[in-house]
């Protein structure tokens, strides 16, 4: 009987348990998407990774016979014509080349220690066909380090025989055991392979990724010894100790250049810092940052809320409660039914979140394949992922309910039975009442009922902060992937970059194209950035600041940074910053910062960096231009329309994260404020019926009771905004400092005009439907039931 | 104010079953009287109250008080209605728990058009010293007289009064009794109360028995007596 008068009583508030099961099965669902999405891709990853034997760094070496070799040469080979690079040799000494490459493997593992090394050799073919261009680089089968991966099929085991990527063959409707023609030769498919070392398919300095017009592929090792085209190679390496993994930065690539016994090491790169091998581990750190942080954040406040709402509806239940342990019911008798129903209600919702997010983590996972080659994944249900989904925020429930109603039953019958009686009115009560002393009644009231029950005023405010902080942390995020991505370029006046030839110098810029000096590596305060030397007065690419002021011509008093290297390495304006290029160095002031968020790039004006690299002012190794670019007079010409595509779509991920974020914050900020207004008015049920006997019309009823709720919210969001930017920047900091990603969070004016709106709708529309439902209780009956 | 019924009935639906609480009932009440609706439990009294007050609609019939019918007004006109016109006193006080004393009498008279004086109400219901206290400071019974000087200040020509003095001992009771009396005297109020003490019907002027939904008998108190002199039963 006791479970049949639960269900009857809480049938009456069946909207706003039914609300609140939208806010549990939504907190449930994105900790769920957001852990298993980039959680799946983690364990995928990695499995792939080892199982492959992912390089821990690449070793890239010069294409050039040098001194040392030409001594190895004449010893060991029979050379009968001169050449002069390493790939040149393999197409006339295979095995000289070989013997060379031998040597350089010793040499550098005589080096060092507690390496392993293994030759890594590519080649690029490139073909047309039905009138496309397409390239494949094929990667020779390695035996060790960086070992073919098949996703579907097998490796080719004759020299008819291919493996490329998914990707590309799914973009061209190329199946396994179907026939591809490259370049004149047709090969069948065999299988689907990938690579662990072109985890990101980057083949050149040309940072255009199209899965659908180029891939990686793998013959048979004599059939890549076939291929015409010149190798081109590099040495990939793991490490067996891990105390040279922790010591390898510092003790070897910070000191390479100083090494004399490998004149022919270019670079030496940890897969963490190499783009094409380790791109993926900063994305899913920016993955976990989104998917465990935020959305952590966004499900703490909803099960907060849903606390605070359970607490709500049972103090509703008071004068039940008070009944039955009046007639004789135990306190557990009481308690089981409520426990029961409140457990039944939230675990199905947490559950249903769980399953859901469980669904969309996978197609949000394989946003990555659409640019990463990596591996199908799987969500692999795990107890973590489930019990801070389901577990922890049903226990949460379940506890809090169990006091609230432990402490409800801790009152004596007869007190349950009787009104809520006031031993004493709160400080603020009769401070108000003083202080309003002059004014009308009615306007007093609009105050002084808030102050009536100080911890229903608190969970009110409480309520509408945690609301109108998600409704402003939803908007905050609208435009964040823009920001990160495109924005940089919508706001520059050129449209292509050429990158000048190392050895032949760039033409001459005409009409609007402007010299520039791009230098992707360079040492500033012992921090890596990428340094842009550009014109003071540019007109093609201007630095603006973030109130959208023009500062490029500060360029001629010192260094400008950018928002996120500003974030990332903390620069500030007026630092003095030791700027290091080759044996040069420089101090140089930070004189601004330009509100662009990606990278480390810094800008400096390129007549000084000229000086200091050439000691001339003209000196340009990069030209930016309106128009169309000659491409054989650079090496390479990027544009920037293409760059923007390329961002939105390796940033996939993030952009459909936030895009979940923003909707399911909004969602829940909408919730809270409509539950919130109802509950509210309920409780000012009797309220509401004495003033109507009395013979207060409903505006006059709305101005004492809405009105004062209505001052109060508005207040609380007008609070909530310097704390939600504060938060913010909080935020930002924090990711930037321990994840090393920008998140450029904003707050603009029309996020409050917005939020305003949303609040009022939402506040309204549960006023409305409150009152509704009030109006249909008679006011004699409310005259006689007890007040609150 | 006077106020006449003619044939009302009040009938409620709980599915098929039909429950007739208030049964073709025709009355008649004058201007200042002071009238005692007396019945057990159950008779139907309240909701008689209920409907001549216009707190509820009647099923059928008609109810007017000086000639407006208040029975075909609708919610916003029984609002004003009430706001100009009549007072209500319930067994329950009903008090604003943060508002002082003066403050809850405020309430009342801030929407009236001609409304007492605080004081003046104050000193009626006896709480001129009291006027800046809390209810939770009060007893049972000075929070009635609150509600009383709240229903009064606003000047009303009906107080209706439901079982004002069901949660009170008996000097308490008399005490309130004793000042709607005084109300009623000093301001010619028509005062309709309802009560299931048949001591009470002594102080009014006329006793109305009511029995399941009808009224069954009418009596006219020619010997009325002041509230202190009533023998509680």
């Amino acid at each position: 009987m006791l479970f049949k008068n639960v269900i009857r009583t809480l049938k009456r508030q069946y909207i706003q348990l039914l609300l609140l099961g939208v806010i549990i099965t939504l907190s449930s669902f994105i900790y769920t998407t957001m852990d298993y999405g980039v959680g799946s891709i983690l364990v995928a990853t990695e499995d792939y990774f080892d199982v492959s034997n992912q390089e821990d760094f690449a070793i890239s070496m010069i294409d050039m016979i040098l001194e040392d070799d030409v001594a190895f040469i004449s010893n060991s080979c029979s050379l009968t014509t001169n050449v002069f690079t390493l790939s040149a040799l393999k197409n006339v000494d295979k095995d000289c080349y070989y013997n060379l490459m031998e040597n350089r493997l010793n040499i550098i593992e005589n080096e060092y220690t507690g390496i392993n090394i293994e030759l890594r050799e590519s080649k690029d073919v490139y073909f047309d066909h039905n009138s496309s261009s397409y390239r494949i680089r094929f990667l020779k089968g390695n035996s060790e380090i960086n070992k073919s991966f098949f996703v579907k099929g097998n490796a080719p085991i004759n020299n008819s025989e291919i493996a490329i990527s998914e990707a590309f063959g799914k973009s061209n409707d190329l199946e396994i055991g179907d026939k591809i023609n490259v370049n004149g030769s047709e090969y069948i498919i065999s299988g689907y392979v990938l690579f662990p070392d072109y985890s990101l398919p980057l083949f050149s300095a040309n940072i255009i990724i199209d899965n659908k017009s180029q891939t990686l592929g793998l013959l048979t090792n004599q059939e890549f010894e076939n291929l015409s085209e010149y190798v081109e190679f590099e040495i990939s390496g793991v490490f067996t100790n891990d105390s040279v993994e922790a010591g390898f930065k510092e003790n070897v690539i910070d000191t390479l250049s100083e090494n004399d016994n490998l004149p022919f090491v270019t670079n030496i790169v940890l897969t963490q810092n190499n783009m094409r091998s380790g791109a993926i581990y900063s994305e899913i750190e920016g993955g976990q940052a989104i998917g465990l942080m935020l959305s952590l954040v966004i499900a703490s406040i909803a099960i907060l809320i849903v606390g605070i709402m359970v607490s709500k509806i049972l103090h509703s239940q008071r004068g039940a409660i008070g009944i039955l342990k009046s007639m004789g019911y135990s306190n557990s008798q009481i308690t089981i039914p409520y426990i029961f129903f409140i457990a039944i209600l939230s675990f199905p919702a947490l559950i249903l979140g769980y399953y859901l997010g469980s669904l969309a983590a996978t197609p949000m996972a394989n946003l990555y394949r659409i640019i990463y080659l990596l591996p199908s994944f799987y969500i692999n249900h795990n107890i973590k992922t489930f019990t801070v989904a389901v577990i922890v925020p049903f226990s949460f429930l379940i506890v809090v309910s169990y006091f609230i109603i432990k402490k409800i039953l801790s009152q004596k019958p007869v007190e349950l039975l009787n009104p809520e009686k006031l031993s004493n009115t709160s400080f603020l009560a009769k401070a108000m009442g003083k202080y309003l002393k002059k004014i009308k009644i009615t306007g007093k009231l609009k105050h002084l009922l808030l102050y009536r029950n100080m911890m229903k005023f608190i969970v009110f405010l409480i309520g509408m902060f945690f609301a109108s902080f998600l409704i402003l942390f939803s908007l905050s995020m609208v435009n964040i992937f823009d920001k990160l991505t495109v924005n940089y370029y919508e706001n520059t006046n050129h449209n292509y970059i050429g990158y000048c030839d190392y050895v032949l110098p760039c033409d001459e810029p005409i009409g609007s194209q402007e010299k520039v000096i791009e230098l992707p590596s360079v040492i500033l305060d012992n921090e890596q950035v990428y340094l842009v030397g550009l014109n003071s007065n540019s007109s093609i690419h201007n630095l603006l600041d973030n109130k959208g002021n023009n500062i490029t011509n500060k360029l001629e008093d010192g260094l400008i940074v950018t928002k996120s290297s500003s974030l990332l390495k903390g620069f500030k304006i007026g630092d003095d910053l030791l700027l290091e290029i080759g044996d040069d160095s420089v101090v140089i002031k930070v004189v601004g910062i330009t509100e662009e968020y990606n990278g480390n790039k810094v800008y400096m004006s390129r007549a000084d960096l000229g000086n200091i690299l050439t000691s001339s002012k003209d000196y340009f190794n990069t030209v930016y231009s309106k128009t169309t670019l000659d491409k054989d007079h650079y090496m390479a010409i990027i544009s920037t329309q293409k760059i923007m595509e390329q961002s939105e779509i390796m940033q996939k991920l993030f952009e459909i994260a936030f895009r979940i974020m923003i909707a399911v914050s909004f969602v829940i900020g909408a919730i809270i404020i409509y539950i919130l207004t109802v509950m509210t008015i309920e409780e000012n049920f009797y309220n509401i019926s004495l003033f109507k006997v009395i013979g207060y019309n409903n505006k006059e009823i709305d101005k004492m009771i809405l009105g004062g709720y209505l001052l109060y919210g508005v207040i609380i969001f007008l609070i909530t905004i310097p704390i939600a930017i504060l938060t913010f920047i909080v935020f930002t900091y924090f990711f930037a400092q321990y994840y090393e990603m920008v998140f450029p969070f904003e707050f603009k004016i029309w996020h409050a005009v917005v939020s305003t709106a949303m609040f009022l709708i939402m506040f309204n529309f549960g006023a409305v439907s409150a009152k509704r439902k009030l109006n249909k209780i008679s006011l004699q009956e409310a005259m006689k039931m007890y007040q609150i | 104010m006077s106020i006449k019924l003619e044939n009302v009935t009040k009938t409620y639906f709980s599915g098929e079953v039909e429950t007739h609480a208030v049964k073709n009932v025709d009355l008649e009440i004058m201007n200042g009287e002071f009238i005692v609706l007396l019945g057990p439990s159950g008779s139907g009294k309240s909701t008689m109250l209920n409907i001549i007050s216009g707190l509820d609609n009647p099923t059928s019939g008609k109810i007017s008080i000086d000639n407006e019918i208040i029975s075909d007004m609708n919610s916003k006109q029984l609002t004003k209605f009430r706001r100009d016109n009549l007072g209500f006193i319930f067994q329950q006080y009903n008090l604003l728990q943060t508002l002082s004393i003066g403050e809850n009498v405020e309430v009342g008279r801030e929407i009236s058009k001609s409304p007492f004086t605080l004081e003046e109400i104050l000193e009626q219901v006896g709480l001129s010293s009291q006027m800046n206290k809390y209810p939770f400071q009060l007893s049972g019974g000075e929070q009635q007289r609150v509600s009383i000087a709240r229903a009064v200040v606003k000047n009303p020509k009906i107080m209706f009064c439901d079982e004002p003095t069901g949660a009170l001992d008996e000097e308490m009771a008399k005490d309130i009794l004793g000042i709607l009396q005084k109300l009623n005297r000093t301001y010619k109020t028509t005062v309709v109360l309802i009560t299931h003490n048949p001591s009470i019907g002594a102080m009014a002027d006329r006793i109305i028995k009511i029995n399941s939904g009808k009224i069954v008998r009418i009596i006219v108190n020619k010997n009325k007596l002041k509230a202190s002199e009533i023998s509680w039963g």
